[in-house]
């Protein structure tokens, strides 16, 4: 399979410890447009409800006044989403609820960056 | 009671520069032990000289030990740290009705209820400009709204908070505001608007957490070009949201939403009294 110009940055986050997925998403419909997924993870399903929660918190964080949506961090009770935009693209990814959040958050923002 | 206060004091004893002195010497204060009160609030302004709520709750302090010239100079002090600072104009033109000076009563007052004062300030307001000689309706109101504003559900979460630039909201689940209060940066109580824009997210990560198995949600947190809003579940479907500036650290972010939601269901669970 061809490599995408997000393969390599989502390699190296997928390689972080406790993250279980990570993936590039259209923010408007959901649709993946590349991931790195362990065993077991639902890819689609992730995108489609990242995407629609990272596009409810930047809009309403838009109209309370608040400025411009750049993380989002989902904690539950068995896992964590984080998730981070630029254009019309959102960096997503699914960690453990053991993970680094810190790291993760880092390179994600680092990484947030080549969507373009 | 007793039990908050003994751990606020084992806490405080741990990192006397903690904020939790604010909230034992408030509850010390309702209590009715002034001089305790008055030693813990003094030796937390020295930690925190620049914390109006700390400067607020030494001027309170202080009007119940009869000392009005301080409390004056301490909300006084709030003001010049805090310009929108509700509970300084009240308490401010509560001592300066006392002492007989109408003016400078009415000009706080009416600062007050400019900035969203309760509708015993307005009444307390309308008195003195009527009032000739000190009327006892107008200092029963203002007694009133001196003493009720430690009971106010806008004042939910100010003694957890400290300063001015982080606020916080209990919210219902249609997205209503409970408790707390959002000022924006032109002093305007912006609560109701922002607490419906923002609820709807907690229904998105609900909806999310559910379909990707991952259990109850805990929190979500936003990161914006002006704020780190965390929101977190509160009692039965309630939300706490808190907003801070983007200069606050994100784990004091956590840990204050953490001790907002502990506070809201304390709250709650006491039928809404603080």
């Amino acid at each position: 399979m061809k490599a995408s110009p997000f393969t390599a940055t989502l390699s190296a986050l997928t390689r972080l410890r406790g993250v279980l997925a990570s993936l590039v998403v259209y923010e408007r419909d959901g649709i993946v447009v590349d991931s790195n997924l362990q065993v077991g993870q639902k890819g689609d399903r992730v995108a489609a409800l990242a995407a629609s929660l990272y596009r409810k918190a930047r809009l309403s964080a838009r109209a309370a006044g608040l400025g411009r949506a750049s993380f989002m961090q989902l904690d539950s009770e068995r896992g964590r989403i984080c998730a981070a935009g630029h254009g019309d693209l959102v960096l997503v990814v699914v960690a453990e609820p053991s993970a680094n959040v810190g790291l993760i958050r880092v390179e994600m923002l680092k990484a947030v960056e080549v969507l373009v | 009671m007793a039990d908050d206060i003994r751990r606020w004091s084992d806490e405080l004893a741990r990192d006397p520069s903690s904020l939790v002195f604010l909230q034992l010497a408030e509850a010390l204060r309702r209590r009715g032990q002034l001089e305790l009160a008055l030693k813990i609030a003094v030796r937390g302004l020295e930690r925190h000289s620049h914390n109006g709520e700390a400067h607020d709750l030494l001027a309170r302090i202080c009007v119940d030990r009869g000392d009005l010239q301080r409390a004056f100079d301490e909300w006084d002090m709030v003001l010049r740290l805090t310009p929108s600072h509700v509970g300084a104009m009240k308490g401010l033109g509560y001592i300066c009705y006392q002492e007989g000076r109408r003016d400078d009563a009415e000009k706080y007052l009416r600062m007050a209820a400019e900035h969203g004062g309760e509708p015993e300030v307005v009444a307390a307001l309308e008195n003195v400009r009527r009032s000739g000689p000190v009327h006892a309706s107008t200092v029963s109101a203002l007694e009133e709204t001196h003493h009720a504003s430690s009971d106010d559900p806008r004042r939910l979460f100010a003694d957890l908070l400290g300063d001015h630039d982080q606020t916080a909201l209990l919210l219902d689940a249609q997205g209503l505001v409970l408790a707390g209060i959002y000022v924006d940066s032109e002093a305007h109580d912006v609560s109701q608007e922002v607490g419906a824009e923002l609820s709807g997210v907690s229904d998105e990560a609900q909806r999310a957490s559910r379909h990707l198995d991952l259990g109850d949600w805990r929190s979500i947190v936003v990161e914006t070009e002006v704020a780190v809003i965390a929101m977190l579940p509160a009692a039965a479907d309630n939300i706490v949201m808190l907003a801070a500036s983007r200069a606050t650290p994100l784990g004091l972010v956590r840990r204050l939403s953490d001790r907002c939601v502990d506070r809201a269901r304390g709250w709650l669970g006491g039928g809404g009294r603080a």
